[in-house]
């Protein structure tokens, strides 16, 4: 799947996370649309250049983002390695091989930022943030899991037969 | 045997005959028999007129339904565009209060210059209270300056770029701000949370802090200016053995529908990092 599509895909997909999926938290956690959209390309076997796609993602979260830069790239990666190993490994994955991955993927997000925040000397507590922003997070990617899988599959076979 | 008759008299006799007839019919002398020739002829007429009534008005009917049918969409699309409309004005109309109750705040606190700014997103990080405005450099707007609501304090720019600009909310966890409690006049400062919550910590032991009383920026530390509302105590703790009281504040500001702000551009934040000596410095 071409490089090039991944720019405006992912730039609509950065701009939908900021305008409207930030906008509806549960407790303080949002979902992190980029991060199940990268993973759900990432599982299908028809696609050889998840880790651009990662880097394209992460680059635009970054730049919308206050992290500090790369927090979100490094993340993507992360993820998308981990689902790139399920890949390899398993023959037939299913929906749930996405969940898993969604869920180390959200907890390699937090884990990143709330280290950085910590250093840089944010009073934040673990036990808070797994609460009130890790949990519902997760809770929220799960949701959005389902439809955006069966819908990047449907996609990528509409967009790309041929590979 | 063939008689024959001139032309003349069969047209006299003819006349006569017809004449006869008709001063018959006017006689009524035909009525019973008339009456007895016409009636089938009118039922049989009656008859056929009927059917093609009915034929004539399932005819007019189904055309009459394709109009009532055409019509009906016409105003299903009509009622549609009417709602649209009706959606589009109450947004203008919730768009005119608020900027009715910006202008005022603007009004009521005439030091200040503002720019108004639409919320066009939020930060991608759950870790972050962040909003992003449609404002930027190209606007007059600098890093460090207050951002208000018609009701209060609600942040300050943190990044600017030409067209847009990040705004930290003070209910951010990294945000502290010096503030005064009104009436009691004690300094504290206020701290935001990862919960979304805002503390008010430092406060002297001494001083009478009470549920109810009013938080406005004090403008020491020079990032924010004086006297801007923002916030109400709503619960005070306070250790027998401690250095300092803490309470609880609610935020003026609804911090989770935010949908146009004003930054104040004539404020300078002081920075205080000359000031601040060096780990080396004797």
């Amino acid at each position: 799947m071409s490089v090039i599509l991944s720019i405006p895909t992912l730039g609509l997909i950065a701009i939908l996370q900021s305008a409207v999926v930030s906008r509806l938290p549960l407790n303080r956690g949002t979902a992190d649309l980029m991060l199940v959209v990268l993973v759900a390309i990432a599982l299908q076997k028809t696609v050889s250049t998840s880790w651009q796609w990662s880097i394209v993602g992460g680059l635009f979260m970054d730049y919308l983002s206050g992290l500090p830069f790369g927090i979100f790239t490094v993340s993507y990666l992360l993820a998308t390695g981990l689902a790139l190993i399920i890949r390899e490994r398993i023959w037939r994955f299913s929906f749930l091989m996405q969940l898993l991955v969604v869920f180390f993927g959200t907890m390699f997000s937090h884990a990143l930022s709330f280290l950085v925040l910590f250093l840089q000397g944010s009073e934040i507590m673990l036990g808070t943030v797994l609460q009130v922003v890790t949990l519902p997070s997760i809770i929220l990617n799960f949701m959005i899991s389902l439809p955006i899988f069966i819908l990047t599959q449907d996609i990528l076979e509409q967009v790309n037969p041929q590979e | 045997m063939n008689i024959r008759f001139p032309k003349s008299l069969r047209i006299i006799a003819l006349s006569l005959v017809a004449i006869g007839i008709l001063a018959l019919a006017l006689s009524g002398v035909f009525s019973s028999f008339s009456r007895w020739v016409v009636s089938p002829i009118t039922s049989v007429q009656t008859w056929v007129s009927r059917q093609y009534q009915g034929v004539d008005n399932f005819v007019s009917a189904s055309q009459d339904i394709r109009e009532i049918r055409q019509q009906n969409t016409e105003l299903e699309a009509e009622n549609a565009r009417m709602q649209a409309q009706i959606v589009e004005l109450q947004q203008q109309l919730v768009e005119f209060e608020i900027l009715s109750a910006l202008l005022e705040f603007a009004r009521a606190n005439p030091e200040h210059q503002y720019i108004g700014a639409s919320v066009i997103g939020r930060d991608p990080s759950p870790f972050l209270n962040y909003i992003i405005i449609n404002r930027g450099s190209d606007d007059g707007l600098r890093r460090g300056m207050p951002v208000v609501t018609q009701n209060g304090l609600a942040g300050r720019v943190v990044q600017v770029t030409a067209t847009g600009a990040r705004v930290s909310l003070i209910t951010d966890p990294v945000t502290k701000i010096n503030v005064r409690v009104e009436p009691s006049r004690s300094a504290a400062v206020l701290s935001g949370s990862i919960k979304g919550d805002i503390t008010l910590e430092q406060i002297p032991q001494d001083d009478d802090v009470n549920p109810g009383n009013l938080i406005l920026t004090s403008g020491l530390g020079g990032n924010y200016p004086s006297n801007i509302i923002v916030g109400q105590i709503t619960s005070v703790r306070s250790r027998e053995n401690a250095l300092f009281q803490s309470a609880s504040v609610q935020p003026v500001t609804d911090f989770s529908d935010l949908s146009i702000v004003l930054v104040i551009i004539n404020f300078e934040p002081v920075d205080f990092n000359p000031l601040i000596p060096d780990s080396g410095t004797p």
